[in-house]
């Protein structure tokens, strides 16, 4: 298509949802031109700007770091910022998207996500340093870092928590995004706290609540792996004291500096 | 002990126990009837594995079941009721099952 | 609705559980009755073991196996925090019942037909 002038045009289906006039969401179609290296947030710009300037939907930062533009786009949930438009056509030139999925629709895409803060909140996810923290910096090893499993690049974009079907069943569920900000917290050689934490997650509203679907780990734009962080929580709250000493005796030597292998 | 262990203890004996009771009991000759069970369970070994093994799928069932409701939001107010109810049912389901396994006496 | 292979696991696991639970207390009736006698009992089984209920036994079949290999797969997910073979870990679930319910059904169906 490149030299050609014209250019071929894909069709948007967007879940569309006004609470002022609406009793149900409904399905509209829109046609954009499909231009070579746009994203699919492009196409619901396109839209706003020259279709339909009451299209409603949330975004940001525009590559992939706010964690804002999270939608249910063909079926899965992703970063609209992020998706090639041409990539996520199927073979008639279409594309669905709706809304993140089990959470409450505000307005056409943009759903309200106060229980995914809330239970954030809940497991407290918030660094807690020793009281008599060194006026260093602290240090970690390079395997605590790897055993972090690069959780704290999660950008609470809420694609794993709204994939989940136990969300979709209970909201009392903490949630694959709180759980693997604990699952950091708790792996966090500077963290004081892993047994209290290990207690609060080991009930049926965290850890137990989890039938292992993997949909967390389908829907995480960044790779993340909430269901491997929510296995290891299971397993270090069954051996919660032994852990917890090991961190005490692992502070201890919080300011010195990591021995050279 | 956790509801979550329950099942994945009592899934691993089910495992054994299942295999067992499906080759010995569901198996060639497919017709059964009292004279063909009542060979095997003339043996009281048969009939321990047999009260064990419905210890365990019960146990399983039930606390499955309790899972598959309280999973329901719904439902989570009655988690504590359910669970005394499902306790209940055991009891029951246990008492009358094992009577059920004894019963199976040659006659005299 | 957000579907995936670890849905229609999930899904499959549940509806073949409480199938199984309805299932189990209607087993633990129809056993009950040997309390009844040796005659009692013998009438009852009699009852479930015509040949619509054969059909019933494969379909009964399925969903053991399914529940217990698919139940495999969560236990050993549980032990060695594999997560990267989820999907082919689900197909293999499939492959493996569909082969233990044709291995157990086809004589099951045979006697049905046949009688023997
Ligand atoms: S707009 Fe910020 S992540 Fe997509």
């Amino acid at each position: 298509m490149g030299n050609n002038s014209t250019h071929p045009t894909a069709i948007v289906r967007i879940q569309r949802f006004n609470p002022e006039t609406d009793a149900k969401p409904h399905m509209q179609e829109f046609e954009v031109e499909l231009k070579p290296g746009t994203t699919v947030l492009d196409a619901l710009h396109e839209i706003k700007t020259h279709q339909d300037g009451s299209l409603t939907f949330r975004r940001s930062c525009r590559h992939a770091i706010c964690g804002s533009c999270a939608m249910h786009v063909n079926g899965k949930n992703e970063l609209v910022c992020n998706a090639p438009l041409k990539e996520r056509l199927d073979r008639h030139g279409r594309i669905t998207i709706r809304p993140l999925p089990y959470l409450p629709i505000l307005k056409d895409l943009v759903v309200d996500r106060s229980s995914f803060w809330e239970q954030y909140l809940r497991v407290k996810p918030w660094l807690t340093p020793p009281e008599d923290a060194p006026e260093k910096e602290f240090r970690m090893s390079p395997e605590e870092v790897a055993a972090l499993n690069n959780a704290e690049t999660c950008i609470m974009c809420g694609a794993c928590y709204s994939s989940c079907q136990i969300v979709g069943l209970t909201k009392e569920y903490i949630g694959p995004h709180a759980l693997l900000k604990a699952f950091l917290r708790v792996m966090d050689p500077r963290d004081s706290i892993p047994g209290e934490r290990l207690a609060d997650l080991d009930g049926t509203d965290g850890v137990y609540r989890c039938r292992t679907i993997f949909n967390c780990i389908d829907a995480c734009p960044k790779n993340l792996n909430p269901t491997l962080a929510i296995e290891t929580l299971r397993k270090l709250a069954q051996k919660r004291e032994a852990f917890e000493q090991a961190r005490i005796e692992r502070q201890k030597h919080l300011d010195e500096p990591i021995p050279a292998r | 002990m956790r509801v979550f262990q329950m099942q994945r203890i009592s899934a691993i004996a089910l495992v054994v126990f299942l295999t067992i009771h499906m080759i010995v009991v569901h198996y060639p000759p497919f017709h059964i009837d009292f004279d063909q069970i009542i060979i095997r369970m003339a043996d009281p070994l048969w009939k321990a594995i047999d009260i064990v093994f419905l210890f365990f799928v019960l146990m399983h069932a039930l606390a499955g079941a309790w899972v598959v409701l309280t999973d329901v939001q719904r439902f989570s107010r009655l988690k504590r009721a359910f669970a005394g109810a499902a306790i209940v049912i055991g009891l029951i389901a246990f008492y009358y099952g094992t009577k059920t396994i004894i019963a199976f006496q040659p006659p005299v | 609705m957000y579907t995936s292979s670890g849905f229609i696991s999930f899904a499959l696991r549940r509806l073949t559980g409480v199938a199984l639970v309805v299932y189990l207390f209607m087993h633990l009736w129809v056993i009950g009755s040997v309390n009844a006698g040796p005659e009692a009992f013998d009438a009852r089984l009699a009852f479930v073991q015509q040949p619509l209920f054969k059909l019933l036994e494969v379909a009964l079949l399925a969903a053991v196996v399914y529940h217990a290999i698919d139940g495999i797969r969560i236990i050993v997910v549980h032990y060695t925090g594999i997560t990267e073979y989820r999907k082919s870990m689900f197909y293999a679930v499939l492959a493996v019942s569909t082969l233990l319910v044709i291995a157990g059904g086809v004589p099951i169906i045979r006697f049905m037909l046949e009688g023997k």
